[in-house]
C-alpha cells in the first residue's frame, strides 16, 4: 500500500507530507487547485474524512487556502514555506534524534560528522 | 442521499409480484395433490353393493369431490406454510412491514385459491377423460363446457371461495403457531376433541354446525357474504396477532 | 441531521441483557465501524435499527421514526447479514430484479457488472452458494441498492483476502460517488480502519467509545522496558493492558497523555514508546482482565 501502515505516523500526516512533496516537485503551481478529499480518498483507498484532515493540516499552516465551493488551492509562496518548515522542524528533529541515538551508541560527534559526510544520497553535490 | 417515500399500496403490489415468483413451488404441490386425488377417484368415490340369489349389483360413482377436498386441504396447508419463518422472513430482506406482509399474503392466497379452483374444475374433466378411455361402460354426465356454462362457472366460483376460506383458517392457525408453539398441540386437540365430543353426544355439536353453516347454504349471495365475512375475520385476527412478531432466524 | 438516535437502549433475551442502556448518535453520510467482541450486542443492535426486532426498554429512532414495523424506515434501510434467508425458488438474477423493484436507487448495471466480476452465475440459486459467495452476493445487493442507511453485519465472512480487498474498494468508490450512511460491523478492524470515519466500540451491550478512527489510533500508547521503570512512569496512569516479557521487562498500554518532551524523557529513561493500533486497542479495551488470555494460564 502507499502508506506506511505500521502505525508510526498517522495516515493523515503522511498524506499531508505527500501533498507537500507534490508541491515541492512542482506538480502543483501557485493558485492551482490541489486534489480534493474525494480524489485523495480514491487514490489512497482511505475514507474522505481522513483525506480532508490531511488537507486541513496544510490549510492551517497556510500552505493551502480554501475557496468556498471550489476546493483547496496552493498558496503563492507554498514551496518556500514548505522548505522552511522542513528545515526548521523536520530536519531539526531528525538531527536531534541522530545525535541522541549516537549518544546512546557511544558514537562521538566527530564520528557522526564523518558518517554524514560519507552518506550516499544518490547525486553529486548540488 | 434523499429519503424515499413509499405508500402501502405500492409496497403490497411489489410484494405480491415478488411472492408469485418466490412462492411458486406451492403450485407444483397443487398439481401433484390434484393428480393424486384424480388417481384416488379412479376407483370410485362412493358406492354400494348388494344382491340376492340371482343378481349381484355393485354401484360405484365417480365425481371430482376428492379433488375439491384435496384442493381445500392444499389451501389450508399452503396458508400455514407461508406463515412459517422461512417464508415470512423473505419479506424482510427487502421493503416491508407486518401490515404489508400480511396484505400481500392475503392477495397471494386469493390468487392461489382462484387458480386452485380452476384446476380443480379442470381435473373433473381429466377424470372424465381417463374414465372414458380406461374404464368401460360408465355413463358420463355433460362432456362439453358449453352445455352448462353457468354451472361450470358457479362450480369454479364456489370452489374458489371454499378454498379461500380454508386458506384464511390456515393462515390464522399458522400465525397462532408462530406466536406460541403450544398451539401445535392445542389446536389439533381442540379440533379433534370437539369432533369426538360431537360424536359422543350424538347430536350436532359446534364443529358439525360450522360445516352446515357453509356447505348447506343454498342462496349464492348469502353464501358469498358468509365466506367473505368469515375469511375477513380470520385474516384480521391473524393480522392483529402477527403485528408484534419479531423476525428471528 | 442524526440518522440514528439511540437513548438507553436495552434488549433482554431470555435472562441475558444483549443490550444494556446503550446510547449514541450516528450522523449522516459517515462510515461507522461497529466493533466489539462476539456477544457484545452488535447484531442485536443492527436488527433493532433495521426494524426486525423490538427493544425491551429505551428508545431508538432511525430518520426520526421508530424502526419496528415502519414502512418508511424499511424502505430507507437495508440490512445485509449472513442469516439472510433469500427465497430458494429464485435464482440470483431474479433476486436482483426483485431488489430493483423495491429500491428506486437501484443500479442495474453496477449489479450486473459486479456479478460478472466476481464470477457468480446469475442462474444459480442462493442456497447453493458457498459461504463466501453468499457474502459476495449480499455485498452486491447492498452496494447496488444505494439505500440511505446501509447496514453490513460481518460482511466478509467466508470471503478470501482478494475478495475482501475488492469489497472494501468497491464500497469506498461507491460511497464517494453516492454518499450514504453506512455501518459495518466487523472482526477485521485492522483491514477496514482506513475505510472508516468513526468507530463505535461496544462492550457487553454498552457503548465504550464512539470517536473518529484517527483519534482512536492516538488514544493510547505502548510502553516497553524494565518493569520497575515502567511501574514508575505509569504510577498515576490508567493501565489498559499489561504483559510481562522475559524476567524483568514489561509491555504496558496506557492512555496517551504524553507530550513530546515527556516522550523524549521516557525514551531517555530506556522506555520504548510505540503506538497502539486501533485493532489491538479495541481488543485490550474489551477484554475481561488487564492481562488478557495470559491470565487464564498464569493462574495456578
Amino acid at each position: 500500500m502507499l502508506f506506511n501502515l505500521d502505525g508510526t505516523k498517522p495516515i493523515y500526516i503522511q498524506l499531508s507530507e505527500w501533498l507537500e512533496n507534490e508541491i515541492l516537485n512542482g506538480n502543483f503551481e501557485s493558485d492551482q487547485k490541489i486534489y480534493s478529499q474525494y480524489q485523495l480518498a480514491e487514490i489512497f483507498n482511505i475514507n474522505p474524512a481522513t483525506a480532508a484532515k490531511g488537507l486541513n493540516i496544510l490549510a492551517d499552516e497556510q500552505i493551502l487556502y480554501k475557496k468556498r465551493g471550489l476546493g483547496m488551492f496552493v498558496v503563492n509562496s507554498a514551496k518556500e514555506m514548505i522548505l522552511a518548515k522542513r528545515k526548521n522542524q523536520t530536519l531539526k528533529r531528525l538531527v536531534q534524534e541522530i545525535v541522541l541515538e549516537a549518544g546512546r551508541l557511544q558514537v562521538s560527534k566527530e564520528e557522526l560528522i564523518e558518517m554524514i559526510k560519507t552518506a550516499d544520497i544518490g547525486e553529486a553535490e548540488k | 442521499m434523499s429519503l424515499t417515500k413509499v405508500s402501502l399500496t405500492n409496497v403490497v403490489k411489489k410484494q405480491y409480484v415478488y411472492k408469485l415468483k418466490a412462492y411458486s413451488q406451492v403450485f407444483m404441490s397443487l398439481i401433484f395433490l390434484q393428480l393424486l386425488a384424480v388417481f384416488f377417484s379412479l376407483n370410485g368415490v362412493g358406492g354400494m353393493a348388494g344382491g340376492d340369489e340371482s343378481i349381484d349389483v355393485e354401484v360405484k360413482y365417480f365425481s371430482s369431490d376428492y379433488v375439491t377436498a384435496f384442493t381445500m386441504l392444499w389451501g389450508f396447508i399452503t396458508a400455514i406454510l407461508i406463515t412459517t419463518k422461512a417464508y415470512r422472513n423473505d419479506d424482510f430482506v427487502f421493503v416491508t412491514n407486518r401490515v404489508s406482509s400480511n396484505l400481500s399474503n392475503a392477495v397471494f392466497l386469493l390468487t392461489a385459491s382462484f387458480i386452485g379452483g380452476i384446476t380443480a374444475m379442470l381435473s373433473s374433466y381429466l377424470l372424465k377423460v381417463i374414465i372414458y378411455y380406461f374404464i368401460s361402460d360408465v355413463p358420463i354426465k355433460s362432456t362439453t363446457i358449453l352445455e352448462a356454462p353457468l354451472e361450470l362457472l358457479l362450480g369454479i366460483f364456489s370452489t374458489f371461495l371454499y378454498i379461500f376460506l380454508f386458506c384464511a383458517l390456515g393462515y390464522l392457525v399458522g400465525t397462532l403457531v408462530q406466536i406460541s408453539k403450544a398451539f401445535t398441540v392445542l389446536l389439533p386437540a381442540a379440533f379433534f376433541g370437539g369432533l369426538i365430543l360431537d360424536g359422543l353426544r350424538g347430536k350436532s355439536g359446534a364443529i358439525a354446525y360450522v360445516f352446515e353453516f357453509f356447505f348447506t347454504e343454498s342462496s349464492l349471495p348469502l353464501f358469498i357474504v358468509k365466506i367473505i365475512v368469515s375469511a375477513g375475520l380470520l385474516f384480521s385476527g391473524a393480522f392483529v396477532l402477527s403485528n408484534r412478531l419479531e423476525v428471528r432466524a | 441531521m442524526s440518522v440514528i438516535e439511540c437513548n438507553g437502549l436495552t434488549k433482554v433475551y431470555g435472562g441475558t441483557k444483549a443490550l444494556n442502556n446503550l446510547s449514541f448518535k450516528i450522523e449522516e453520510n459517515k462510515i461507522t465501524g461497529l466493533i466489539g467482541r462476539n456477544g457484545a450486542g452488535k447484531t442485536t443492535l443492527l436488527k433493532i435499527i433495521a426494524g426486525l426486532i423490538k427493544e425491551t426498554a429505551g428508545e431508538l429512532k432511525v430518520f426520526s421514526e421508530k424502526p419496528f414495523n415502519s414502512l418508511q424506515v424499511s424502505a430507507n434501510v437495508i440490512f445485509l447479514h449472513d442469516q439472510m434467508n433469500l427465497p430458494t425458488a429464485l435464482n440470483l438474477k431474479e433476486l436482483l430484479e426483485t431488489a430493483a423493484s423495491f429500491y428506486p436507487n437501484w443500479d442495474r448495471e453496477l449489479a450486473d457488472r459486479l456479478l460478472d466480476y466476481f464470477s457468480l452465475n446469475p442462474l444459480q440459486h442462493y442456497n447453493g452458494l458457498s459461504k463466501g459467495m453468499k457474502s459476495t452476493f449480499n455485498m452486491i445487493l447492498g452496494l447496488s441498492a444505494r439505500v440511505p442507511l446501509t447496514l453490513f453485519d460481518e460482511p466478509t465472512s467466508g470471503m478470501d483476502a482478494a475478495v475482501r480487498k475488492d469489497f472494501y474498494r468497491a464500497l469506498l468508490k461507491d460511497y464517494i460517488a453516492y454518499p450514504r450512511t453506512i455501518i459495518i460491523s466487523s472482526h477485521h478492524l485492522n483491514e477496514i480502519e482506513d475505510l472508516l470515519e468513526d468507530i463505535l466500540l461496544v462492550k457487553e451491550g454498552k457503548e465504550l467509545h464512539h470517536m473518529p478512527v484517527a483519534d482512536l489510533k492516538e488514544w493510547a500508547i505502548g510502553l516497553q522496558g524494565n518493569t520497575a521503570v515502567i511501574g514508575e512512569w505509569t504510577k498515576n496512569k490508567e493501565v489498559i493492558y499489561t504483559k510481562s516479557i522475559g524476567i524483568d521487562q514489561s509491555y504496558v498500554v496506557v492512555r496517551n497523555h504524553f507530550t513530546e518532551t515527556e516522550g523524549q524523557r521516557a525514551r531517555n529513561a530506556g522506555i520504548d514508546i510505540t503506538p497502539v493500533t486501533a485493532s489491538d486497542l479495541c481488543v485490550y479495551l474489551t477484554s475481561k482482565t488487564k492481562g488478557g488470555i495470559d491470565d487464564v494460564f498464569n493462574k495456578g
